[in-house]
Order: C-alpha cells, then sequence, then structure tokens
C-alpha cells in the first residue's frame, strides 16, 4: 500500500508540472500583456519600465526557472492586473469561493437527489414528470439567466435581498477568531448566487439520481431482496441507495470543484468576489502571474482530490493496488 | 502738557503703522520665488472653507472596473485617467483641476515660472500634514519628483537639471532647457508626478507595502481594500481645504452593467459610472434615480494604414464620403437617448484650443453626395472593410455600418475585449494589420489639444495614426516655439488640417452617463455640480460629496 500512495504521489507531483509547464506557455501564446497596460501615446522608457518590473525583459527561459523556484517557495509572483502578490489576492478570494461553492453543492444536492429518487421511484408519474421538468429546466435555463430573474423578483422589485457582493463578513486568515462566523454570516448575500449556480447542477443531479437508481432498481440482487419480503423501505434506503450513489457522488465531487472555481457568470453579476473573476480578469487582461497562480490552485485541488480518491480505491479494493 | 500728549499720539501711531501697513502688504502680495523676468500662469486660488462640517454618510461608488491596488500609488501613475480618482481620494497635488478652475492651486499657494522656461518654482501652503501627522515638505515633493516611474517620467527625468529646497516649503525645478510644458504636464490633471508621496512612509513600508496601505495628504484615507474588489475610504477631518462632506467612501468594482443598474435600484449603491447603453431608458425612466450625461470625449473614426499604396482610404474623397454617409443625429439617439451631441472635431470641447462650434461645424449627412464622391474616387460599388469598434460599444459599430452600406462599404465587425483594443490602439499603425479598417476610438484626454494630437496625429508617436508631412512641419514649429499664441495657432491649424482633410472623422460628443441614487444630496438637479470640473470623466473632488446621514 506503502508503495502505492507513493507512486500515485510521484504521479500527482508530474501531473502539476506539466500543468504548471503548459500554462506558462499557453499564456505567453496569448500576446504581450505590457501593451495592454500601456495606453495610447505611451512612450517607449514607460513600456521598458513596466516590462522590467514584470520580469517579461528576461528571456523565456529565465522567466521560466525563477517562476519555478519561487513556486517551490511558494511565491506565485506579483499580478500584473491588480499590483499585488498572487498569492495573497487568491488567498483572500478563496474563502469567499469556497462559502458560494459549498452551499451551492448543498442546494444541488438538497434539490437533485431527492426529487431525483422520487423521480424514479414514481417513474412514469406527476412526480416523474415534475422531477423531469425540473431537471430540463435546471440545465436549459442557464445560471445568470436565473441570477438576473432572482435580482429582478426579489432584490428590485421586492427588496428581500441584497444583490451585490457577499457582505460584511471577512475571513481573516490571520486572524482565527474570523474563521467560523465567516460561513455562519451574511446568507442574504449568498442566498441568491448559490441558488443560482447550484440550480444547474441540481438538474444534473436530479437526472443522474433518477437513472442510476432506475438501474439499480431494475437491477437482479433488488429483485431478489424483494421476493425474499424485505420491506421495500429498506430496500430503497439499505440497498437500492447505497449502489445508486456511486456515480452520483463522483458528479458530485467534480461539481463541486467547477463551482470554487469557474462560478465566473455568477461571481460578476452578483459581484461576488471569488476567485472565477480573478481568472476571467486574468484572462482579459493577460495578467499572466494570476492566471497561473489561478489554474495552478484548480489544479492541486483537482490533483489532491484525485489522489485522495486513488488512495480510498486502493484501500477499498486491493485489487486495484495490486494491478499497478 | 495735555496738549503735547495729544500731539504726540497721532505721530506715533503714524509711525508704528508704517511698518505695519508694510509688513500685511508684504502678507497679501506673497514674495516672488524666482529672480528674473516670469511667465504669465493662470493658476486660480484654492476654495477653501474656514468652517468645518462634520462628515456623515457612506457614499457606496460603482467603477465599471476591476479595481487594481496600484492605482493608490502615484509614483507609478499610469496614462489611464481612470487613476485620478484615487489621487483625489487619498492624495494631493501641488496644482490641479477643480470645479472652479482647470488649474488651481493644491498643496501649493504660489508658483512661478521663469520666462525662458527653464525654472519653476513652488512654495507649499504653511501647515501641510499626511494622514500619519508627520508634515509635507518640500523634501517629499522632491523625493517624489526623483522616484517617479510613471506616465510622461522619462520626460520630466530628462528635463531635469537638479531640483534646488530653498527652505521645507520653498522648491525650484531647474531644468536642462526650455521646458515650456512643465506646468500643463505637472497638473494633477495629466500625469502623477505633482502628487505628493511620503517619503519617510514609502521608504519603510515599500513599493507593495503602499500599495496595499497608502497614506497621502488628500481628503480620504484608506481604511482596508480587497483587490479587484471594494476599497473602503474614512473621511480625513484634518484636510487642509475643508472637511470632506461623507464620512465613508466605498468604491466597488462592479463590471457587469446590469448590476450596477440593480444596485441602484436596491439602493445599495449610490453613485454608478458607465450607465450609458441598454439601460439607459430604464435608468431615466426611474424616478428614484437621476443621471449626469458626463460628457467626455467625442467619438472617431480613423483609417490605420490609410496613406499606403492599395488602401481605399488613401483617397480623400473615400474618407470624406464615410463622413458624410452618418447620420450622427440618429446614431446619438439610437445610442445615447438623444443626450449625445453630434460633434464637428475628435477632440473634447473642453480641452484648452480645441476647434469647435463654428471653426469645427457638424459634417452635413448627404448620402447622396457621398455616393457622388465615392464613384469619383473609382470604387462606385463600394468595397470591404474590417471594422474595429471601442469595446463594448459593439451596437454604435453596427449601426455605423449600417450607414456605411448605403454607399457600399461592407464591414465586418470584430469585436475585442477593452485591454486588447487598448492594446491594439497604443501600437498605433503598427497594432492593426492590412490597411482596410475603420477604427472607432475615443480618448478623453486631458493636457489640452496639443495632448491629442500628439498621440494620434504625429509620426513619431507610438501611437500614430496619422502620418502626414504638412502637419509634421508644422508639429516641429509648435515643439520649437516658446510663443504661447504662436503654439495656440499651430495646434489649431493642425487640427484644421486632421478635419478637412478627413484622417480622422468625428462622430458626436459622448455622454458618459452617471447615476445616483436617492441618498446623494442635494436633492433635485443641484447635484449636477459634482461633473463640473473640466476634463474629469470622473465627478471629483470627492470631499464635496454630500450624503444622507446613515440610519
Amino acid at each position: 500500500m506503502r508503495k502505492y500512495i507513493l507512486i500515485r504521489a510521484v504521479y500527482s507531483v508530474v501531473t502539476l508540472w506539466l500543468l504548471v509547464t503548459i500554462i506558462f506557455g499557453l499564456v505567453r501564446l496569448t500576446g504581450d500583456p505590457v501593451t495592454m497596460k500601456a495606453e495610447a501615446g505611451a512612450d517607449a522608457a514607460y513600456i521598458a519600465q513596466l516590462r522590467h518590473n514584470w520580469g517579461l525583459d528576461q528571456p523565456l527561459y529565465r522567466q521560466y526557472t525563477s517562476y519555478i523556484g519561487n513556486l517551490l517557495l511558494g511565491d506565485f509572483g506579483h499580478s500584473f492586473g491588480k499590483s499585488l502578490p498572487v498569492k495573497t489576492i487568491y488567498l483572500e478570494r478563496l474563502p469567499n469561493s469556497l462559502k458560494l461553492g459549498f452551499a451551492a453543492f448543498v442546494i444541488s444536492l438538497v434539490l437533485g437527489i431527492p426529487l431525483g429518487m422520487l423521480s424514479a421511484l414514481r417513474v412514469n408519474t406527476w412526480w416523474d414528470s415534475v422531477g423531469k421538468t425540473i431537471a430540463l429546466l435546471g440545465l436549459s435555463m442557464p445560471g445568470f439567466f436565473v441570477g438576473l430573474v432572482l435580482i429582478i423578483v426579489f432584490g428590485v422589485q421586492l427588496h428581500w435581498l441584497p444583490v451585490l457582493g457577499k457582505g460584511a463578513s471577512a475571513f481573516i486568515w490571520s486572524n482565527p477568531s474570523t474563521w467560523v462566523p465567516f460561513w455562519f454570516k451574511d446568507w442574504s448575500h449568498l442566498a441568491m448566487p448559490a441558488f443560482a449556480l447550484g440550480w444547474y447542477f441540481a438538474g444534473a443531479m436530479l437526472r443522474i439520481t433518477r437513472s442510476g437508481m432506475l438501474d439499480v432498481l431494475d437491477s437482479d440482487y433488488i429483485k431478489l431482496v424483494r421476493l425474499k419480503g424485505v420491506p421495500e423501505q429498506v430496500v430503497i434506503a439499505k440497498h437500492a441507495l447505497k449502489n445508486s450513489m456511486i456515480p452520483v457522488l463522483t458528479l458530485a465531487g467534480l461539481n463541486l470543484l467547477i463551482m470554487v472555481n469557474v462560478a465566473v457568470v455568477i461571481e460578476v453579476i452578483f459581484n461576488w468576489p471569488g476567485v472565477g473573476q480573478l481568472l476571467y480578469d486574468g484572462l482579459s487582461n493577460r495578467d499572466f502571474p494570476m492566471v497561473q497562480g489561478v489554474v495552478l490552485m484548480s489544479g492541486v485541488m483537482i490533483v489532491v482530490l484525485n489522489f485522495v480518491i486513488d488512495v480510498l480505491y486502493g484501500y477499498v479494493d486491493p485489487r486495484i493496488r495490486l494491478s499497478r | 502738557m495735555r496738549k503735547g500728549i495729544f500731539a504726540v499720539i497721532p505721530v506715533l501711531i503714524l509711525l508704528l503703522a508704517a511698518p505695519w501697513g508694510k509688513l500685511m502688504a508684504a502678507a497679501s502680495k506673497p514674495t516672488s520665488i524666482l529672480s528674473g523676468p516670469l511667465a504669465k500662469l493662470d493658476i486660480k486660488p484654492a476654495q477653501i472653507e474656514t468652517a468645518r462640517g462634520t462628515s456623515k454618510g457612506t457614499l457606496t461608488v460603482a467603477m465599471h472596473f476591476a479595481l487594481d491596488p496600484g492605482w493608490l500609488d502615484p509614483l507609478e501613475h499610469s496614462y489611464a485617467i481612470t487613476q485620478q480618482m484615487y489621487d483625489y481620494l487619498v492624495h494631493d497635488t501641488m496644482i490641479k483641476p477643480m470645479p472652479h478652475g482647470y488649474v488651481t492651486y493644491g498643496l501649493a499657494e504660489q508658483a512661478e515660472f521663469a520666462a525662458d522656461f527653464r525654472r519653476a518654482a513652488f512654495r507649499l501652503r504653511p501647515g501641510l500634514r499626511f494622514h500619519d501627522g508627520q508634515p509635507l515638505t518640500t523634501a517629499d515633493v522632491k523625493w517624489t519628483y526623483e522616484n517617479f516611474k510613471g506616465a510622461y517620467a522619462s520626460l520630466f527625468h530628462e528635463k531635469l537639471d537638479h531640483i534646488q529646497i530653498v527652505d521645507d516649503r520653498t522648491i525650484v525645478f531647474h531644468f536642462k532647457e526650455p521646458f515650456i510644458d512643465f506646468m500643463d504636464l505637472y497638473n494633477g490633471g495629466v500625469s502623477g508626478i505633482g502628487w505628493i508621496i511620503p517619503k519617510h512612509y514609502y521608504e519603510k513600508v515599500g513599493r507593495d507595502g503602499f500599495k496595499a496601505q497608502p497614506i497621502g495628504a488628500g481628503p480620504y484615507k484608506l481604511v482596508s481594500q480587497q483587490a479587484g474588489v471594494q476599497m473602503v475610504f474614512d473621511a480625513w477631518e484634518e484636510y487642509w481645504r475643508r472637511s470632506p462632506g461623507v464620512k465613508t467612501i466605498v468604491v466597488k468594482g462592479i463590471t457587469d452593467l446590469t448590476a450596477r443598474m440593480a444596485g441602484l435600484q436596491t439602493g445599495e449603491l449610490d453613485l454608478a459610472y458607465g450607465m450609458t447603453g441598454k439601460l439607459l431608458p430604464r435608468l431615466m425612466a426611474d424616478r428614484n434615480l437621476r443621471w449626469d450625461p458626463n460628457f467626455t470625449g467625442p467619438w472617431w473614426l480613423m483609417f490605420p494604414g490609410y496613406n499606403e499604396p492599395g488602401s481605399p482610404f488613401r483617397d480623400k474623397r473615400v474618407r470624406q464620403a464615410i463622413s458624410l454617409s452618418i447620420n450622427r443625429q440618429f446614431l446619438v439617439k439610437q445610442e445615447t437617448q438623444g443626450i449625445g451631441k453630434p460633434w464637428g472635431n475628435w477632440i473634447s470641447p473642453e480641452n484648452r484650443d480645441a476647434l469647435q462650434g463654428a471653426d469645427a461645424p457638424v459634417p452635413e449627412y448627404n448620402v447622396e453626395k457621398a455616393k457622388q464622391l465615392m464613384a469619383q474616387a473609382g470604387v462606385p460599388e463600394g468595397f470591404e472593410v474590417e471594422y474595429l469598434p471601442f469595446p463594448p460599444y459593439f451596437d454604435m459599430g453596427e449601426r455605423v455600418l449600417t450607414d456605411l452600406r448605403a454607399i457600399g462599404i461592407r464591414g465586418k465587425l470584430q469585436s475585442l475585449e477593452g485591454p486588447a483594443f487598448r492594446a491594439k490602439i497604443g501600437q498605433g499603425r503598427k497594432g492593426i494589420p492590412g490597411n482596410r479598417t475603420i477604427v472607432q476610438n475615443i480618448d478623453p484626454r486631458a493636457g489640452g489639444a496639443k495632448a491629442n494630437v500628439a498621440v494620434y496625429a504625429v509620426c513619431g508617436s507610438p501611437s500614430s495614426f496619422v502620418c502626414e508631412p504638412q502637419i509634421e512641419a508644422l508639429w516641429t514649429k509648435h515643439q520649437a516655439s516658446l510663443d504661447a499664441p504662436e503654439r495656440e495657432r499651430l495646434i489649431k491649424a493642425i487640427q484644421r488640417i486632421l478635419i478637412d482633410e478627413h484622417y480622422l472623422v468625428p462622430l458626436y460628443w459622448n455622454p458618459f452617463v452617471h447615476a445616483v441614487g436617492p441618498r446623494v444630496r442635494p436633492e433635485g438637479e443641484a447635484f449636477h455640480r459634482y461633473w463640473d470640473t473640466l476634463n474629469a470623466p470622473y465627478p471629483w473632488p470627492w470631499e464635496v460629496w454630500e450624503v444622507k446621514a446613515d440610519k
């Protein structure tokens, strides 16, 4: 098992190195960031100064080695567009994205899984039609549309909920007393963006729960359990639900990562200060360090999650670790 | 004896009054700093309000950009005018545009410019301090100049011979050669070098530390910031000019127009920028909201590579036909609900020496004449072009293209993100390949009409789009001249050529609409006074703003 974990860890590190290298090259294909910052009329000395400040006057290999060297020391570089260290800005935004992502994740699970189960258990009934309709709406109505409708109804018309930002609560890394209250304050700010973001994923979750459940309910072992006279509630809760949840949980894990890292549109329309906006701003402004930093951190999350899953698979199923 | 005493008293009074009178005269008329003849300067006195009120309420402002902490550091002042919004909050400058004049005294209470333009002197007003209570002296002014790395830095450094600190309040800049544009460029409305940085603090906290937590001598202190998202400023009651009217100013970066509109309607925002566009009718219909047209600069069209072989725009008649084919009145109605003004120059009329009125009448709209000109130019069937509009004004681009289609010019619209567009414009002709592209641009640049000409219409500019020997000759003369009326005449002559030859085709004077919510005082139409500062696309100075007190 130890050897298996070690091999997986090496794979993860290599994957991250490849990711870092690829993104380093790709962002540089988009063009020269200095020309974006320099307005019309900017003289050559000003442009040269910017290029020097950003380290872009160095040859590419020097930029690369210095970037990797700094990364190993935990330095992600300075943002071109926001003039501060990328790590500082990223860490400031990350808790906000986690808060929004987790809230949306919970909404998607709470809506998607029970409705999906209900649809499967009451297949081809009125309940199933309602479930399918919700799934269809969830998948076909984009988050920004739902968000705008929510803003108009609950913000502008009814004045029930604020429409901008995350509220006054802040997660300050250097101040542990803010760590817990942050998650439980300003729910009025969170409600609409979390619903708008979770809504789409709830539709997907509903569909996959329904189809997973139908597959399981149609399987031989469920038929056998039923023939043995086990009560229907036990059949569903103990035998069907568990097995139907495997694809659901795999999807849920990926969804959570997406909700945390790339909720760009929802962040923009609700002015939610998350990492998605950072990535968007970084791409629009050719802010190389910012794009590299955000992509790297998303990559780290995915790689770590996969690593944990791989280790768990190996732990649960010995055939997997023995086959490697 | 008594009579004798009565006779002595008036004599004593006269004797005492004479030197006192001299003292009074000296106090009312500041002593000259520079020796020799001086150039005439038109700098308005600062309007100091001696009665100090109490700051109250919170003003929440929505910018249409993600916020950059770098804007808080004037030492690296960019060319972008956006940064001045933050200059006016946290910092203060020697001379600056204010509602009562384009050049007014700020930290300086006296300025002099030698008639040969080789020396400039300033005297700081007494008792100036930074937010941390440390005195602001000429050592800070000198340090700021010497360490400035922003826009025009190389020009300032190349021209400088040395800086002489006469005393804590008096400073003289000595230049290697006549620097006639110094006072224009040193103005806080044009560059960042006049916004004074506290030397002691900058050296202590460093470049990053200063951007994260700057201090200055302006009316507001930064309380907190989240990069890109929000900055919170608190009134600095000891500000020399007056107590700021608003206690707290919160600036948020909200890129989405819909979100800004919703924020105004829910009362989460008090002031929002960039409200021109699809939601303008909704804004105008909302009784709780008020708006200011905030005229910035005129839109114009330009033709990169127009003077190259193979370019259809090489023929003046084609450029003129394009101008004639555009229905500016309709464009203004569609784009700005009729607020904009069809215009005959590409330089803002608020910019000094800009041709306007009868000197630059609005071009006529005459499609038939335009067609005739196209036929005379040998392109009666028209041709295909690329059309590059200033983002996000793509609808406007489509409308212009519709007009051009009437004379056979068929265009393909390219839509770029703002930074990518600016990058292309910044590189001038080189930034836009081919010579069949029409660019729709706007640039509300301060610094007089010469600033616009210098960027777009002279060969040596990195952002040049017009390069003509005739203009070059006038520009060279302008740059060599030390005679202000002659310089004005030359810069107007250049504009005359640009307009008459249709090198740049003006469209309309753009309103960059700002909107305010019901908490902003004064109520009614008097709130327009916040936009009185010339050449300012944002409503500074901030210390004059007032809102209703927080509940």
